[in-house]
């Protein structure tokens, strides 16, 4: 057969391969040798802390004897608080419509009227806050909360829309209600006031009762009241056309909902101390209406301390807390003491690999 | 990030199928291609040459791609919820639901997106490629893509074949040329094509345009090493077999030309069938998850449902400031009051959605990225000086399944040894040639109780010392062999060696520096030896080998003698041997045949012979030193019964059907009556370092099978050499056909099945009294029984008895069907290392398949999902990366479990003192950024640094590798333990936190829900921050830069966020809402009480669980890493001493 390759002539074996290993670089991917690099080879320093007995006993007593004190110190200042808690959901229904409470606090025609006096116990300095508490009262409920227009509280009726987000109540009688929503609706509508002995009169200071960013941010220094409470059923306290959302602060500490179904909210402040063995006559207007659904009413009137309110609850959390730690710790100290640790060698499973069971 | 993707498609694509089924083509007819005439092919509707490779195209990405994502269990849930929140009845705002679902998802989708893109460059860049195509009679260049089934083209030198193609004729007068393959089977020696005689001719354009003839071959498939078909022209049928067929992929190699015809194009040619998508392996742990996930999906339903009929029963219309008898259209005017507990369940599942961590496999498909790119492939101590190679991890999802292995199944030859196979002793003629070891350096190798490197002897070199060979005995060395006793036998057995092979030689050399492409090193090493005994292949053209002889008779005359090589029948490993028939130049027909020993002896004239039986004790003697050895055969052949047969031959050879087979059948009619010539005995090294990796493996509580095709004495001595895996002191049972001579099936299965029961029995007492140290040696032909179905559960029951099991003489399927059997029934985790293609089925039934880097190729690294130099890498893949790798990724999705769970109760929590009602306790954003922000850095400080001990403890003490075995990380228990604290601590959080809500704070005032919130928001945020270091044994500045920088962002987050006002919000908005609680003291009481009364219980319990009832982690940890922080010096050494005591 004759040729047809003209460089080689005559050799058929010439076309078999040179060192293939010259001519071919392998096309497989060849790692060269990776840099030495301490996160690479898993070299990072750090370090090894153990959870050695000693060191939990430490730290232990550290949170006992650094919570114990924090705790007793807020228990303190929680019972050098002077609270006077007055509950009067029943005590202000006359005897004689006890049977039927919630006739008697939906009929208009009878007065509310309702006074009380209380005895101060100890001296109370001022400022004194005076707070209301209701009890089974759910502000927190989807329902309520949702119920209300951000938009509309800071600026109006814009443009004359309803907002759906206020349902149920975002009309009446076909018009815009402003402030419109069910906590507006449902605005707390008793009334108080404070006289000593009867005849001296206290004055209620009800400005700045509202946190101020509430006040600044949140509710409009323009926007009125507006067709509010004109529908056939009456929620709870009317409020003043004439005095802009912004300075409506009952209005502006009832829609802070609160985060429980009992709370309290702040209702005005009492600027002058108040002696030991004074007597106050509250004039209660007991407008509100917890009776259908049974929840309690209190007036409560409190001094404050450095840490705020009465609240025993904060410094026992603290004590409790620290006493644990402490417990804990000397737990950890006796056993440590009595059981062996089984920190060795000897307990390490599988000692030996042919006699472990599988 | 590239490289990881990448190799992760590459295992996909590569799988290689090695079953060969050919039973295709005769059901389905076949597959005609009409040469030279494009049109003529129209009918047939071939598909065209260009190739897309794309998941995805512009229209079927957003559909296709969001479809692979809500494969995942909790993007449906995460979209369920998304929908869910559309609605009126949702109690969080529905963007911040979309907003993590469409941050993960769009992570997701950049990454395949990105991927995508540079396969569709990729797939350009090779479509417009350029090919000469013959149009008329000129060469006409075109791109790739224009290509079409029946064209003629020509290839040069190193390009690459654009499609499937028929060899039609080369630049060589004998149509050879020279492809390589490397991107099929990524082996680097180049293999030979040969055209059919009848086309050499057509090597011009204006031969070529006047090719006719017709293509009758199989329809694709994606079986590389088949191929069926026939050429018919001029009415004359051709067989074609894969001597004649170049794939795409390939390249031309040392030829400067050749000229083909395009047979399968496109997607229709064998390396893009094989680029099918293989499903992923998906680590146990993975699949824990899920069902972690439905847990959680069932713990979300439950609380939605407490809390929709508690909704039923209270809402009630005395509560008159909810004013409920006025509809609204939302959930609670809904009528009947049934319809008001279904949406609240609706609407609590909007609200509970942060208890389905969204971003669980984000993080941890970015954590094991980094595992595997930045660890694993990097470790400089798996990188391998010689090969320039570290290990590589070519899939990221099973890194954690490292940690958890059980058992391993190693191929011996090139896994455990070095695969470098020397020629070392013979046996000729009944007569044992070559020093064996001494009984010093045997007693060295095998007696001790440690195995260590040092003391196993490897045969020293001797004089003659080559590679491959090792080999030294006077009585044959330099002609010596004339002298002795049976000269024709000895002449025929170098014949044998020198012929009977597939080797090819580089270029003329002389015989010192020649070098041989082979297959498989053992046939080097049979070469080699010839040449060293005066047998020197020196060339090979397409019909014949030519041998430089030393005469029989002169010594010293050298002559060149060629054989004419008639036939070839091929070693195949269900075949075992190897034959090939050749002419003398005498004219003489001889058959020589090498192959196991089996395979010979059942075929031999007198398998009963003196030669025959000093032989099989040869064999027996050789196999015991741990040497591989083949049998060598001949057999002259008639003239006319040869012509005869190989008519025959030819037949078979152009069937169309189940060609092997046949092949294989008519081979058996001439492989017969052979005469014994002797036997060789190679020897194969251990490879550095394996008996101490076994011996560690061993430690660490892993199961090693090893399954080899070797005979059972070399099996067993390999057994005693690395590392004990038998040994004096152990029992062993063997189960072998061998023992029972020549049996019948049945009486084997019987065999088999007395010895499993007998075993079983005897085993139970044997257990009570020594302890589980039994090995068990089985054959592969009582393996088969074994595996029926009627035994293989007593086998399994025997082997779960047995210390380590070593299987012999088995085929690649087999191998893959007790890897399976351990697999499915064990239901334990394992792992198969090899380094052949015979270990490619085992590598891929096993749970893990590692691949060792040998001299075998590359189709056990395409077939793996992890590829390592050496086989005592396997120390360090298993239990450095893989032990940490499994610790990580538990501590990260128990602490997602615990994060997600506390969350999500805190607000449980207030749906019960919010009448019921889907009220937020924490506004939306807080709790959609929960996961993605304030959250997410401390999970990657765990998954990339955590360390429980340190990489070196963790190879020192590889009892540390049962924390993974036993799951101890990710039991259920430990799962309950979290579920338990964290309900415990969602109400501490929130009790404290709502406590501030009641009492008058600074002048008087009041905190609102949404300051409570924001506290108990707060504190979740620190507890479960802090968390991570407690318990935790390592901490790195990353540890602590992960905690800060998510207070940071938490804290820079509240800051902007509070003061951005927003009218849209429904409830009373957060607006200003930071100012408020920081102002009063009991927001910061609370905030530091909270999270230390929270954290103190969990101490506690760690505490007390680490100093009484320690893991074995932990003692070590303590013990070896600090002895100075402890008083007690003692333990410390106690513990020295008990890592150094020998097992």
């Amino acid at each position: 057969m004759a040729s047809r390759n003209p460089t080689n002539p005559n050799h058929a074996s010439s076309s078999q391969p040179a060192n293939s290993r010259e001519t071919n670089p392998q096309p497989r991917i060849l790692l060269r040798k990776p840099k030495y690099n301490r996160f690479t080879q898993q070299e990072l320093p750090g370090c090894r802390p153990f959870l050695t007995p000693q060191w939990i006993i430490t730290i232990f007593m550290l949170v006992g004897v650094i919570f114990i004190p924090i705790g007793v110190g807020a228990l303190l200042a929680s019972r050098s608080v002077v609270e006077i808690v007055h509950r009067y959901e029943t005590e202000c229904i006359p005897e004689i419509h006890r049977i039927n409470k919630l006739a008697y606090i939906q009929n208009d025609s009878i007065s509310k009227d309702c006074s009380k006096v209380l005895k101060v116990q100890k001296h109370m300095k001022a400022p004194i806050y005076i707070y209301y508490q209701l009890d089974h009262f759910y502000q927190n409920h989807r329902r309520y909360v949702k119920s209300r227009s951000n938009e509309q509280l800071l600026y109006g009726l814009r443009d004359n829309s309803t907002k759906s987000s206020c349902g149920p109540e975002t009309n009446s009688n076909g018009v815009p209600i402003v402030p419109c929503g069910l906590i507006a609706w449902s605005l707390f509508n008793d009334t108080y006031k404070f006289s000593l002995f009867e005849d001296i009169e206290l004055h209620v200071n009800k400005t700045n009762i509202a946190w101020k960013s509430d006040r600044e941010h949140k509710f409009g220094k323009k926007v009125y009241p507006f067709n509010f409470q004109n529908g056939s059923l009456i929620g709870g306290a009317k409020l003043d056309p004439s005095v802009p959302l912004s300075d409506q602060e009952d209005l502006i500490v009832w829609m802070r909902i609160s985060a429980l179904p009992t709370f309290r909210k702040l209702y005005g402040r009492i600027e002058v101390d108040l002696e030991a063995d004074d007597y106050i006559t509250v004039e209660i207007q007991n407008n509100y209406n917890t009776y259908s659904f049974g929840g309690k009413k209190s007036l409560v009137l409190s001094t404050t301390s450095w840490l705020g309110g009465k609240n025993d609850t904060l410094g026992k959390a603290y004590v409790v807390t620290g006493i644990l730690c402490i417990l804990l710790a000397v737990v950890f100290f006796l056993s440590h003491i009595i059981m062996p640790s089984r920190f060795d060698p000897k307990n390490i499973s599988g000692h030996k690999y042919d006699t472990v069971d599988q | 990030m590239d490289s990881i993707w990448e190799s992760k498609e590459r295992s996909l694509k590569r799988r290689i199928r090695l079953d060969r089924s050919s039973e295709e083509l005769g059901q389905q007819g076949y597959r005609r291609v009409i040469c030279n005439d494009p049109q003529a092919n129209a009918p047939f509707n071939y598909r065209g040459n260009s190739i897309s490779t794309t998941k995805y195209n512009l229209f079927t990405f957003l559909p296709k791609g969001l479809f692979e994502q809500f494969r995942r269990v909790a993007n449906v849930y995460f979209l369920f919820v998304a929908i869910l929140s559309l609605a009126p009845f949702s109690a969080v705002q529905s963007v911040t639901n979309i907003f993590p679902l469409v941050l993960v998802l769009s992570i997701s989708l950049s990454k395949e997106a990105f991927e995508d893109w540079r396969r569709f460059k990729n797939d350009r860049k090779i479509n417009s490629s350029f090919v000469e195509v013959l149009e008329g009679d000129t060469w006409v260049q075109t791109t790739w893509s224009k290509l079409v089934v029946g064209s003629i083209v020509k290839i040069k030198s190193k390009e690459y074949f654009p499609a499937d193609m028929l060899l039609l004729s080369s630049s060589n007068d004998e149509g050879l040329c020279y492809i390589e393959t490397s991107n099929l089977d990524g082996e680097s020696n180049l293999k030979t094509r040969r055209a059919l005689e009848n086309t050499w001719k057509y090597a011009t354009p204006y031969e070529a345009r006047n090719f006719r003839g017709e293509i009758h071959c199989e329809h694709p498939n994606d079986l590389l090493y088949t191929f069926t078909g026939n050429l018919v022209m001029d009415e004359e049928t051709f067989p074609i077999s894969t001597e004649q067929i170049l794939l795409r992929g390939c390249s031309l190699q040392n030829t400067s030309w050749i000229i083909g015809i395009v047979t399968f194009t496109g997607h229709e040619t064998k390396v893009m069938m094989n680029a099918l998508n293989v499903p992923s392996k998906r680590s146990r742990l993975d699949k824990k998850i899920d069902i972690l996930i439905y847990f959680l999906f069932g713990m979300l339903f439950v609380m939605s449902m407490i809390g929709g009929i508690s909704c039923v029963l209270f809402i009630n219309p005395q509560l008159w400031y909810l004013e409920l008898q006025i509809d609204t259209g939302d959930i609670f005017s809904a009528s009947p009051k049934a319809m008001v507990g279904v949406l609240m369940t609706l609407s609590l599942i909007t609200l509970y959605n942060t208890i389905i961590p969204v971003s669980l496999y984000v993080s941890i498909e970015i954590i094991k990225f980094f595992q595997s790119t930045q660890f694993i492939n990097k470790d400089l101590n798996m990188y391998h000086e010689e090969t320039n190679m570290g290990a590589q991890a070519r899939t990221s999802n099973l890194n954690d399944e490292l940690g958890q292995v059980e058992y391993i199944f190693s191929d011996k030859t090139g896994t455990l040894t070095q695969n470098v196979m020397e020629f070392c002793m013979c046996s000729i003629g009944g007569i044992i040639y070559g020093s064996s070891l001494s009984d010093d350096q045997r007693s060295d190798t095998y007696g001790m109780r440690i195995p260590s490197e040092q003391l196993h002897v490897n045969r020293p070199k001797c004089e003659f010392y080559e590679k491959g060979f090792n080999f030294c005995d006077q009585r044959l060395m330099g002609g010596a062999w004339r002298n002795e006793e049976n000269p024709e036998v000895c002449k025929e057995f170098f014949r044998c060696l020198a012929v009977c092979h597939s080797a090819l030689p580089d270029e003329e050399s002389t015989s010192k520096e020649i070098n041989y492409q082979v297959s498989s090193p053992d046939e080097a090493a049979l070469v080699v030896a010839a040449k060293n005994l005066g047998f020197f292949f020196h060339r090979r053209t397409t019909t014949s080998v030519i041998v430089r002889e030393s005469h029989v008779q002169g010594l010293g005359s050298i002559q060149d003698v060629e054989y004419k090589i008639l036939n070839v029948l091929e070693f195949s490993s269900s075949r075992k041997r190897q034959s090939v028939i050749c002419a003398h130049p005498s004219g003489q027909l001889i058959l020589y045949c090498k192959g196991a020993d089996t395979a010979i002896y059942q075929r031999l004239e007198d398998n009963k012979s003196p030669i025959a039986v000093a032989t099989w004790n040869h064999l027996r003697k050789f196999a015991s030193e741990g040497l591989r050895t083949l049998c060598v055969a001949y057999r002259f052949l008639d003239f006319s019964m040869y012509q005869s047969w190989n008519a025959m031959f030819q037949e078979a050879r152009s069937s169309l059907t189940d060609r092997e087979q046949r092949i294989h059948q008519v081979a058996e009619l001439i492989e017969e009556q052979l005469i014994l010539l002797g036997c060789v005995a190679i020897e194969d090294k251990l490879q550095d370092g394996v008996p101490t990796c076994i011996h560690t493996l061993l430690q660490a509580g892993i199961k090693i099978w090893v399954l080899t095709g070797d005979k059972m004495e070399t099996a067993i001595n390999v057994g005693y050499a690395a590392c004990g895996l038998i040994d004096a002191n152990r029992r062993q049972l063997v189960i072998s056909s061998d023992t029972k001579g020549d049996s019948t099936e049945v009486e084997i299965k019987d065999w088999v099945k007395q010895n499993l029961v007998f075993y079983l029995e005897d085993g139970k007492e044997h257990r009570i009294t020594n302890g589980n140290n039994t090995t068990l040696v089985i054959d592969g032909k009582c393996l088969e029984y074994a595996l029926e179905s009627d035994l293989h559960e007593s086998f399994f029951e025997l082997s779960c008895q047995c210390f380590s099991v070593i299987c012999c003489r088995v085929t690649p399927l087999q191998k893959a069907q007790v890897t399976t059997l351990i697999r499915y029934n064990a239901r334990k985790v394992t792992l198969s290392i090899g380094d052949g293609a015979n270990d490619v089925s085992m590598i891929q039934a096993a749970h893990i398949g590692v691949a060792v880097r040998g001299q075998e190729g590359m189709q056990a690294v395409m077939a793996s999902d992890f590829a390592i130099s050496q086989f005592r890498f396997l120390t360090d893949l298993l239990l450095v990366h893989g032990r940490l790798s499994y610790v990580r990724i538990s501590k990260v999705v128990t602490y997602f479990f615990y994060k997600n769970i506390l969350l999500t109760l805190t607000q449980f929590w207030f749906t019960l003192f919010c009448g019921y009602s889907s009220t937020n306790f924490y506004d939306d954003w807080y709790q959609s950024l929960y996961n993605v922000l304030f959250t997410s850095l401390p999970v990657f400080a765990i998954g990339i640094f955590d360390q429980d001990v340190s990489p070196k403890i963790s190879k020192q003490c590889p009892q540390l590798y049962k924390t993974g075995i036993e799951n101890l990380y990710f039991r259920w228990q430990l799962l309950g333990r979290w579920l338990f604290f964290s309900i415990f601590q969602s109400f501490i959080i929130f009790y404290f936190s709502i406590l501030t809500g009641f009492s008058g704070k600074r002048l008087g005032k009041i905190l609102g829900q949404w300051d409570v919130g924001t506290l108990a928001f707060s504190s979740v945020v620190i507890a479960v921050n802090f968390r991570l270091l407690i318990g935790n044994s390592f901490l790195t500045l990353w540890h602590f830069a992960s905690i800060l920088g998510s207070f940071v962002v938490w804290i820079i987050f509240l800051i902007f966020y509070t003061s951005i006002y927003s009218i849209w919000d429904f409830e009373e908005n957060v607006y200003g809402q930071l100012l408020v609680p920081i102002s009063t003291l009991d927001f910061w009481f609370i905030l530091c009480l909270s999270p230390v009364a929270v954290l103190a219980a969990d101490l506690a319990f760690e505490g007390f669980q680490r100093i009484f009832m320690p893991y074995d982690y932990q003692i070590i940890q303590d013990e070896e890493l600090s002895p100075t922080g402890r008083n007690d010096q003692q333990l410390s050494k106690g513990l020295r001493a008990w890592l150094l005591q020998p097992s």
